[in-house]
């Protein structure tokens, strides 16, 4: 599904790390970790295509338009925008081509998924971080593509969130699609997450969560 | 105050008054959801750049070919796209943040203008570049103005949608679509339309005013991205009409009473405005 040829990125001429060769199979579900500016979010940048490598390629067996969903982080948003949480919801169906009648009803079911429901004409500015958050998780489970790719999914939840959260990333991977996620929460992806990719400066490792996690517990960050 | 026949009468008596009330109506309703974006998209200085990079083509325009509204036209559209694309390729190319390299640009163009004006040493005064007068809006410009807003409101009518994710979530419009960059090319194309347009009517500098004045002011109004437009629009309507009426009856400069009345309708918003406004406590989370 996602195969990394000799891959460097970052800021031009200062890769954040070695070359990186790893492949990623149809249906996996993988954990990225490290510690800040490592190059976590910019890695599921560049896979989503929305930064160029600077070396060595990365190949998608889907096409990247269409195919893939891809979760920012939230700062990236303007909280004054004046649009409602439906809108931003709403905007999951880009796309895609369904009657009036089904979309009301998928989008009525995403916000029920996320316990939305009652907050659809909330503007973003009177939002919660978690509520936030939890919107932008619907948005993105509307377009319901065979990979997905989270940066930091956990940020702003609460526990409940949370929950709501790893359910969702379990149903998705059990329906065989291919997730990658950035989470800093270490104990939460040993416990979910079977595979991990841990970037380090000096190389990255691909390994089972369990045995990765407990060999660098110096990798406990914030 | 001014009494009811007296808000419509110099429009019935007059055509100039008819003309300029048309086309300010015009150009307050296809610059009300531009300046409402720019706005929204943190680029509000780019009026002012471009408004003054208008100038210098305009100049070189009248030089070549004299008073006609083509040439100006065109001489401004040239400049002002290339203005904005310069400071655009510069930012992308260096980092230099976006309104830093609009504010370098625009004095350059400001003064290859009035350098270019003053060599040509003929009697386009400068002053009625830079503020116009409503009054001079003659059957040609009229009908310009008339293309420019439709084609406006429909191109943004088209754009609409990817603008608005572009401007929200650009990573995730990134993700679902090409369009982006489009849509945001075709966005600023209109700008300085309007903005070329308007610089003939009521002035180049003038013209922003009319189009970041209500659009600023409509936020204060509403948090629904529609209806901020709309308001807008009227507001910028409002002032047109207003301001016309003002300048007939105390014979003021015209484009400067447009402005100003929208200005003032900016500050009642600020006072008065149920969304944030003074008099307004903040919302609480709960009673929306």
């Amino acid at each position: 599904m996602i195969r990394c040829q000799a891959l460097r990125w970052g800021a031009p001429g200062q890769p954040l790390t070695p070359a990186l060769d790893v492949y990623l199979p149809k249906g996996s579900l993988t954990a990225v970790i490290g510690a800040n500016g490592s190059g976590k979010s910019s890695l599921l940048k560049v896979i989503a295509g929305l930064q160029r490598p600077l070396a060595g390629n990365v190949i998608l067996n889907v096409p990247r338009k269409g195919a893939l969903s891809f979760l920012p982080q939230q700062q990236h948003l303007d909280r004054q925008f004046p649009i409602s949480l439906q809108e931003l919801v709403a905007a999951g169906f880009w796309g895609i081509k369904l009657s009036p009648e089904l979309r009301r009803q998928h989008l009525n079911t995403v916000l029920e998924d996320w316990c939305l429901s009652g907050l659809e004409q909330r503007p973003l500015m009177a939002l919660s971080g978690g509520e936030l958050q939890r919107a932008l998780l619907a948005r993105l489970s509307l377009a319901q593509t065979p990979l997905v790719l989270l940066d930091e999914p956990h940020a702003a939840l609460d526990e409940l969130g949370q929950s709501l959260l790893w359910k969702h990333i379990h149903e998705w991977h059990a329906q065989g699609r291919t997730l990658v996620v950035v989470c800093h929460d270490l104990a939460a992806v040993r416990q979910h997450i079977p595979q991990t990719l841990l970037i380090k400066n000096t190389g990255c490792v691909l390994g089972s969560s369990t045995e990765l996690i407990r060999q660098q517990p110096q990798t406990q960050v914030a | 105050m001014l009494a009811t026949a007296q808000l419509w009468q110099p429009f019935h008596e007059f055509v100039f008054m008819r003309r300029a009330l048309l086309g300010g109506l015009l150009l307050a309703g296809s610059t009300a959801p531009l300046g409402v974006f720019l706005i929204l998209r943190r680029m509000s200085l780019i009026g002012d750049a471009v408004a003054h990079g208008i100038l210098p083509g305009a100049a070189l325009g009248f030089w070549f070919a004299g008073l006609s509204l083509p040439a100006l036209t065109i001489g401004g559209l040239g400049a002002g796209l290339s203005m904005a694309g310069l400071a655009a390729w510069i930012t992308r190319r260096t980092g230099l943040r976006e309104d830093a390299s609009l504010a370098a640009i625009y004095p350059i163009s400001l003064a290859s203008g009035v350098l270019i004006l003053g060599i040509a040493g003929k009697r386009l005064d400068l002053l009625h570049l830079l503020f116009g007068s409503a009054l001079a809006v003659d059957g040609p410009t009229l009908t310009g103005m008339l293309w420019v807003s439709g084609f406006s409101l429909f191109a943004m009518a088209l754009i609409y949608k990817p603008l608005l994710l572009d401007t929200l979530d650009p990573l995730f419009l990134q993700t679902v679509s090409r369009l982006g960059p489009l849509a945001h090319g075709v966005f600023l194309m209109l700008v300085v339309l309007n903005l070329v347009i308007g610089f003939q009517a009521i002035g180049a500098l003038m013209v922003v005013g009319l189009m970041m004045l209500p659009a600023a002011a409509s936020r204060f109004w509403s948090r629904r991205l529609p209806v901020l437009m709309g308001i807008a629009a009227l507001l910028g309507c409002l002032s047109v009409w207003l301001g016309l009426l003002l300048s007939f009856y105390y014979s003021l400069p015209s484009g400067p009473a447009i402005v100003l009345v929208a200005g003032g309708l900016y500050l009642l918003s600020v006072v008065f405005g149920p969304v944030h406004g003074l008099l307004r406590r903040p919302p609480l989370l709960t009673s929306q």
